[in-house]
């Protein structure tokens, strides 16, 4: 074929129309640069070898934790920059800043990064940076697995991100729904992007949920029987089975729905007798489950949180694993309420209705468990718990009015308006982010060695509160009169204008409340307050045992638990020497060896998404022949350990003053 | 000290003898060649291959169809449970007895119930 043409058609298939738009141009210039300009400081810095060393080869889970969380607060900035494009666009009747298809494009970003690639790599970056040290382990079970999650995890962010500059991005909604997803409505590569990208994240998201049930199943210190676990623990226990339990049917509908995009079979399409209902069912058996795998591990952090800022033990510590329990065996029982309006009949529609209502008792319980170990505590409103403070009131009427949207006539109104948009993000944003921002702050200590300015984070904390119920409230009222989500603009004199007006300036304030904590971040760098003793909080859990950061190893002696809060009870007993080495203890560590397959193996998943997405079969069967060949490495090749002499184990403690005479 | 001779009685030192990390114990050392895996992975390959060609083929009556198709999909779990979970080797196996009847119960929860919903015995729609 004549050379020309082919070039020209390969930029037509990379660089459709949709992503030639000014405003995309200039952000691929700027991201251009900016790569370039980082490039370019490694260089000279001679920086590369330490990035691969220390961190792109590393098993660490402390130090997998810092890169989770660095990818979810650049994915934070991503969805939210979509969000107050969303809401510009909102500001005012029939306004045009964007085109219909890019607003799709945007809001189907926004949901997509916020829930796949903010709030999930958020609350793992929580569970890498704490579970080990909370359950006096030296790392997770499988470090190397550990690693292959995370590198899956940023490959398919990465995939996800690029769309938008190469090949047009998906428009279906996060939630992708057939016939819009099929191929015959939707052609172009963007959903395919979709697909691929969250199924490649998706295949890291099991492996930690297997990786940390079984850490905390085998790998507690001798003493920590399940009774005596932090709540966080028993949080993250329950959050990787139910990840265990949800993410197979996910894998299946994306899996599924890619076969009708590339491989031609029909299994949600509307012709050739295809079950689209069938997605719909498949994905929110996935849905319903994920959102508590988001909201889980914030109701753990508030359990950290509380009792620590309160100088109190938990109150009803067996009510709260209870009610965790019953939560999560509850959440598997009420996925139709997603779709009551597709008609199953009435006898579906009450089951499901009166299962997702039950929900609320055990989420009742926990808020007055909270509440009554604050009751007579002496309460130190630092940033985690102003955090807290917030996540109550924000959270009990997210959870009311999901209850009013699971009384089946009245969602029939309710549904797919403003009302459910308000109410997910009420829960979402008001538990699940509230809570992993209590938690960042709360053991940003534990990770970085420093803390952070407590009044910054108050400003940052109050602008984001106050912009937040700006935001959401107005939008119950806009569902009430009638705006649907997803409406690229909409017409004057219904009413609208003047509550989407406040909505969109809430967003302005709150993105205002994300800005002044990144600042506070950076400033806090800069000015570090450095935590010496390890314990900045006067803390209640092993993790504060440990001197901030924690040495690679951990723990240079495994403790010996005998109470729920063991690092307080050490203190109250003075039996803080427990903790200590001496001469005549210590002992060799064996510690997992940093690895460079876990980056391969996921580079090699990406070159292969590359090929399904754009249909280029030969680059699909080059990443897959990638992927085997890395799985072969692993498995022959790279298994080792290195062994960290006593010696130098007693060095390092006796640096940290760890060591008894 | 090996990892093999640990008693769970022991009474632990505090010095992360009790600690494991399965990377450090991985069973890598088996001579023998895997051919009980290999079967199970051609007859997981096969008994997929039957399902979708009765569906894309149809091989058998609508009414057959659904209960052929789950009697496939035992036998297929059972393969994956007994030749690649470790389902019959290991440690703790009355602990298995509950959790495996949690995934039995969530399993067919989720098909018996999907199968429900999308039965449309609808007044409405
Ligand atoms: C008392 C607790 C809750 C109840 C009763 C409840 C009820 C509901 C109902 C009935 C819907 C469907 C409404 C419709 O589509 O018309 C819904 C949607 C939703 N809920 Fe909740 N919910 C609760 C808690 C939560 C929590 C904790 C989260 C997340 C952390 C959450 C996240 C969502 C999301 C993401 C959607 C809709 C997603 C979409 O359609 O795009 N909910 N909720
Ligand atoms: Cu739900």
């Amino acid at each position: 074929m004549d050379i020309k043409l082919w070039t020209l058609h390969l930029l037509k298939v990379l660089f459709p129309p949709q992503v030639l738009l000014p405003d995309i141009v200039a952000i691929d210039i700027g991201l251009t640069v900016a790569t370039i300009v980082i490039g370019a400081y490694l260089t000279k810095t001679r920086k590369w070898g330490w990035l691969w060393h220390e961190w792109l080869t590393t098993v660490d889970h402390k130090k997998i934790g810092i890169m989770y969380l660095i990818a979810a607060l650049i994915m934070l900035f991503r969805g939210g920059v979509d969000a107050l494009m969303i809401r510009s666009q909102l500001i005012a009747p029939n306004a045009h800043f964007m085109g219909a298809q890019q607003y799709d494009e945007v809001f189907t970003t926004h949901g997509t990064v916020m829930i796949f690639f903010m709030a999930m790599p958020m609350i793992f970056a929580l569970f890498n940076a704490t579970i080990p040290l909370m359950i006096g382990a030296r790392d997770v079970a499988f470090p190397r697995l550990n690693a292959i999650s995370f590198w899956l995890f940023a490959f398919g962010a990465i995939l996800l991100n690029i769309s938008f500059s190469i090949g047009g991005s998906p428009s279906a909604g996060w939630m992708s729904y057939p016939p819009y997803s099929e191929l015959l409505y939707n052609p172009g590569v963007g959903e395919n992007y979709f697909l691929l990208s969250l199924q490649i994240a998706g295949i890291g998201t099991i492996a930690t949920g297997i990786n940390f049930l079984v850490t905390i199943l085998r790998m507690r210190a001798p003493g920590m029987s399940l009774s005596k676990m932090p709540i966080f623990v028993w949080a993250s226990l329950i959050t990787s089975s139910l990840v265990l339990f949800a993410f197979p049917p996910l894998t299946v509908a994306l899996g599924l729905t890619m076969l009708d995009r590339v491989f031609g079979a029909s299994f949600f399409t509307l012709g050739h007798q295809g079950m689209p209902m069938m997605y719909v069912n498949l994905f929110w058996i996935f849905g319903h489950p994920e959102v508590y795998i988001l909201v889980m591990p914030a109701f753990g952090v508030f359990s950290e949180v509380v009792p620590t800022f309160s100088r109190k033990a938990l109150f009803g510590y067996e009510a709260m694993v209870g009610s965790l329990l019953a939560i999560s065996f509850l959440s598997y029982g009420t996925w139709v309420h997603h779709f009551f309006e597709m008609g199953a009949g009435p006898t579906v529609n009450v089951f499901f209705g009166l299962s997702t209502m039950l929900i609320a008792i055990p989420t009742g319980v926990k808020m007055f468990n909270w509440i009554f170990t604050m009751w007579g505590g002496r309460i130190r409103l630092t940033v985690p718990m102003l955090w807290q403070l917030a996540f109550i009131p924000t959270f009990v009427v997210g959870g009311a009015t999901g209850i009013m949207l699971a009384a089946v006539p009245g969602d029939y109104q309710y549904h797919n308006s403003y009302f459910l948009i308000a109410h997910f993000h009420n829960v979402i944003l008001g538990g699940t982010v509230f809570g992993v921002l209590s938690g960042m702050y709360y053991w940003w200590p534990k990770m970085f060695g420093w803390n952070l300015n407590q009044r910054q984070g108050t400003w940052a904390f109050a602008l984001f509160v106050g912009g937040f119920w700006l935001t959401f409230m107005p939008q119950y009222f806009l569902g009430f009169e009638g705006m649907t989500r997803r409406m690229a603009t909409y017409p004057a004199g219904l009413g609208w204008t003047a509550l989407n007006v406040w909505s969109t300036v809430g967003a302005f304030v709150m993105g205002a409340g994300f800005v002044v904590m990144v600042y506070n971040i950076l400033w806090s760098r800069m000015h570090p307050d450095w935590d010496t003793t390890g314990d900045p909080w006067d803390g209640r859990t092993l993790e504060w045992s440990l001197p901030s950061p924690a040495p690679e190893y951990n723990f240079a002696r495994i403790p010996v638990v005998r109470s729920r809060d063991e690092w307080w009870s050490m203190k109250q007993e003075g039996r803080t020497d427990e903790v200590k080495t001496s001469e005549a203890t210590v002992r060799p560590i064996h510690m997992p060896r940093n690895t460079p397959m876990p980056i391969m193996l996921a580079a090699a998943f990406f070159v292969g998404a590359i090929g399904l997405i754009f249909g280029w079969f030969w680059m699909a069967i080059l990443g897959g022949v990638g992927v085997v060949a890395a799985l072969a490495y692993g498995s022959f090749a790279d298994y080792s350990e290195i062994e960290i002499d006593a010696k130098k184990v007693l060095k390092t403690e006796a640096q940290l003053g760890r060591v008894e005479s | 000290m090996d990892h093999e001779d640990r008693q769970p009685h022991r009474i632990p030192t505090g010095h992360g003898d009790e600690v494991e990390l399965a990377i450090f114990s991985p069973k890598m050392h088996q001579t023998h060649f895997p051919s009980l895996q290999i079967t199970g992975y051609l007859l997981s390959i096969i008994l997929t291959l039957l399902a979708f060609g009765m569906v894309a083929y149809h091989w058998m009556p609508m009414a057959s169809l659904i209960p052929v198709i789950l009697i496939l999909a035992f036998i297929q779990a059972g393969l994956q449970l007994g030749i690649f979970m470790h389902l019959r080797e290991g440690r703790g196996t009355t602990w298995q007895i509950p959790v495996l009847a949690l995934a039995v119960s969530i399993g067919l929860g989720i098909v018996g119930f999907s199968i429900w919903i999308m039965m449309f015995k609808s007044g409405v729609s």
